[in-house]
């Protein structure tokens, strides 16, 4: 009897220590990318917070396997307190009541935006008109230049395309020369995220107000399906993988390549010593009208314990804020979406000149859109389908055809209300 | 024939771990699967309705899916036969030889213990439309170049190409294994009775007794043409339009990707009807077999 009532006693004591410093356990993905960032991040942000006690559990594998697992961790009620996710993940996890709405926290703070956690960086992680969750690693679409090919074709580092037409006519000046295709997309990636660049860039969205009807197929969209079309038939845009295009750039076999700013250091070394890489912004940029899709994870809060709720949110708040954003752009090559992470980088940024065009973008962030309903991710697999048909050349001729069958397909999956 | 008490304890005792261990893996699971195939179950819901035969409904009315089935007999129809004959015909030559044996045993065997994620993406290399090996080479002979992965006519049977690569060796061996199996002197006689021919020997002699092993190996290399997801993951992602997609790509994306679990569980029973239908070939030409013996 006496031992029980000593260790009674015992975790009496133990739990009122606990009181002090509160334990988070953090999940992330992609390892291999994000070990050292989140090594450093924990270091610097337990220097700060010495009350709150931050453990790992073993990383995500990847974007899939991280929402796999926390949707089932929702079920059996074994989820971590922060789960790092894909951007268009957090509709799913929203809607099945695993992430916590972070509206109240963000009333609560002062000068939030004067932090540098600005609008676009909120809407990026919203579902709803609701936020999910902070935005931590972006990326954003850039053109990778092949220097060498394009000086070729007459032009320099001050005549670079600002719009598409600049870089068809670029593409066709280097397919001249025939030593390289001229221009690729990697209009593949995730499905639809460069579709949904393609369409927000001309101020279109991909469905109407509520959600209920296909908006993609209006002027915005026929002229984003217009723009793929002209790729594959003016420019002669090869039908790559997005493996393949990624060797056949490095390899100088492709003079311009779209894509997102997060394959700048892996392409760089790639290149290594091969030719001169630059990057330039996305064309045809409208201010007031164009936003572009934020591709890359977000934090999202899932502890259900008030006070595991308050230290997530210290963390979210530290990992999306200036420090934690300076980490993670040294030691990965994602691009922080805090607007103050970048005072701490100018000497980084000057360094690395590729890695800080993309930063100008930073006014355009919007989310990356998730579709609603059960068959939202069904979607994007079906829009992928159809714009390979303009990619591949079968149907680039009728690209307005095309784009009518994706809004159908689109719309028969679309929860019906 | 009466069993005593203590005996049918014992007996029961003794099936107890394997039975415990068949239900834990294969019979819960299958059973799990089944149960979800006719609800509206999709990964992450605290609850799930029962919806009758609806996923099946929708499967006949899905492209994907009689794509996706379509795509995974031919892949078979192509790979079953290649690596057949490619793997009787590496036996035979290997047999036949004396000298490097075991080198050309290692050989060809070695594919099927190479990880063949790793092995796709040296073929995803080799492949390439602009600088792969296989265009520059056909090109430098004067044949055209394809855009092998990419282009929905032929990407499919790209992949039963590296299918056949793959499986070939595991064959060989089988069939190597076989021909150790039968009598030198049938040959010697042969020989003696005046059929001279390498071709008459093996029509009459070789064949019809490698045909239980032929049997076999065609068996198992269809269930395992069946299950090809690899290199389908690793090179087209079931792409262009659908054209490489499979059944186990199907059912991974759509529970995995699409988190549609229920509309997977359906395509899984699918799947498992068509293993279980060739494995019961098997059992039923292993019975002929072992009757005729």
């Amino acid at each position: 009897m006496r031992t029980i009532l000593t260790a009674a006693a015992l975790s009496l004591m133990a739990s009122a220590a606990m009181a002090d410093t509160t334990t988070i356990t953090v999940q992330y993905a992609y390892p291999e990318l994000f070990d050292t960032t989140q090594k450093e991040m924990l270091e610097a942000f337990s220097k700060k917070h010495p009350d709150i006690k931050v453990e790992f559990r073993t990383p995500y594998k990847d974007y899939e396997d991280a929402a796999q697992r926390v949707l089932r961790e929702g079920i059996t009620g074994n989820v971590p307190d922060v789960t790092f996710q894909g951007l268009n993940r957090v509709r799913v996890l929203a809607d099945k009541e695993i992430a916590v709405p972070l509206d109240d926290f963000i009333a609560n703070e002062t000068d939030f935006d004067a932090a540098g956690y600005h609008d676009g960086m909120r809407q990026a992680g919203a579902v709803d008109g609701k936020v999910y969750g902070l935005p931590y690693a972006i990326s954003l679409p850039i053109v990778y230049y092949n220097m060498d090919l394009v000086k070729k074709a007459g032009l320099d580092e001050n005549s670079l395309p600002k719009t598409w037409n600049d870089i068809i006519a670029l593409a066709k000046k280097i397919e001249a020369q025939g030593e390289a295709d001229g221009i690729e997309t990697e209009w593949a990636i995730t499905g639809n995220w460069l579709w949904q660049a393609l369409v927000f860039a001309n101020g279109g969205t991909m469905l109407n107000e509520d959600e209920t009807k296909v908006a993609f197929d209006g002027e915005a969209g026929k002229q984003a399906i217009g723009t793929l079309a002209r790729l594959v038939i003016e420019a002669q845009s090869p039908n790559m993988t997005p493996n393949e295009m990624l060797a056949a750039f490095s390899a100088g076999k492709i003079g311009m390549m779209v894509t997102t700013t997060a394959r700048v250091n892996a392409v760089t070394k790639q290149i290594g010593g091969k030719f001169e890489l630059k990057t330039g912004n996305y064309p045809d940029l409208k201010e007031g009208v164009s936003r572009l899709p934020a591709g890359g994870n977000v934090a999202i809060i899932t502890a259900k314990d008030k006070d595991k709720q308050k230290a997530a949110w210290e963390f979210l708040k530290f990992a999306t804020g200036p420090e934690g954003g300076a980490i993670m752009v040294k030691t990965t090559g994602y691009m922080a979406p805090n607007t103050k992470a970048a005072d701490l980088l100018k000497d980084f940024y000057a360094e690395n000149p590729n890695q800080a065009v993309a930063l100008s973008q930073l006014p355009y962030l919007t989310g990356w859109y998730a579709f609603p309903g059960d068959n939202g991710l069904k979607i994007t697999d079906v829009i992928k389908d159809r714009l390979q048909s303009v990619m591949d050349g079968s149907r680039a001729e009728e690209a307005e055809a095309v784009l009518a069958d994706m809004a159908a397909d689109t719309q028969a999956l679309l929860p019906r209300r | 024939m009466s069993l005593s008490a203590s005996q049918n304890r014992a007996g029961l005792a003794l099936i107890a771990p394997a039975s415990i261990l068949a239900i834990i893996f294969l019979i819960a699971p299958l059973s799990s699967i089944l149960v979800l195939a006719f609800t509206d179950y999709q990964l992450g819901d605290r609850s799930l309705r029962f919806i009758g035969f609806e996923n099946f409904q929708a499967l006949i009315d899905d492209p994907v899916f009689w794509k996706s089935l379509s795509n995974t007999l031919i892949y078979s129809a192509v790979v079953v036969p290649g690596s057949m004959l490619l793997g009787l015909v590496s036996a035979l030559l290997i047999d036949a030889g004396t000298s490097l044996r075991s080198f050309y045993r290692t050989a060809f065997f070695m594919p099927v213990m190479a990880s063949l994620l790793a092995m796709a993406i040296v073929w995803e290399f080799m492949l390439h439309p602009s600088f792969g090996i296989v265009n520059t080479t056909a090109k430098a002979l004067g044949f055209a170049s394809h855009n092998w992965l990419k282009d929905g006519d032929i990407a499919l049977y790209v992949l039963a190409v590296i299918g056949i690569w793959q499986s070939f060796g595991f064959n060989m061996v089988l069939f190597m294994a076989g021909l150790s199996a039968i009598p030198r002197d049938l040959y010697d006689a042969a020989e003696l009775d005046g059929t001279p021919h390498a071709w008459e020997r093996f029509r009459l002699i070789t064949w019809p007794l490698l045909a239980p092993v032929a049997v076999f190996v065609a068996i198992t290399s269809a269930i395992r043409s069946f299950q090809v997801f690899d290199t389908v993951h690793a090179l087209t992602q079931g792409g262009p339009n659908k054209a490489t997609e499979v059944l186990l790509y199907t059912i991974y994306a759509e529970g995995f990707e699409f988190f549609r679990s229920s509309h997977a569980a359906a395509i899984t029973i699918v799947f498992i009807l068509l293993v279980v239908s060739v494995s019961l070939l098997r059992f039923v030409s292993l019975k002929k077999n072992g009757e005729g013996a």
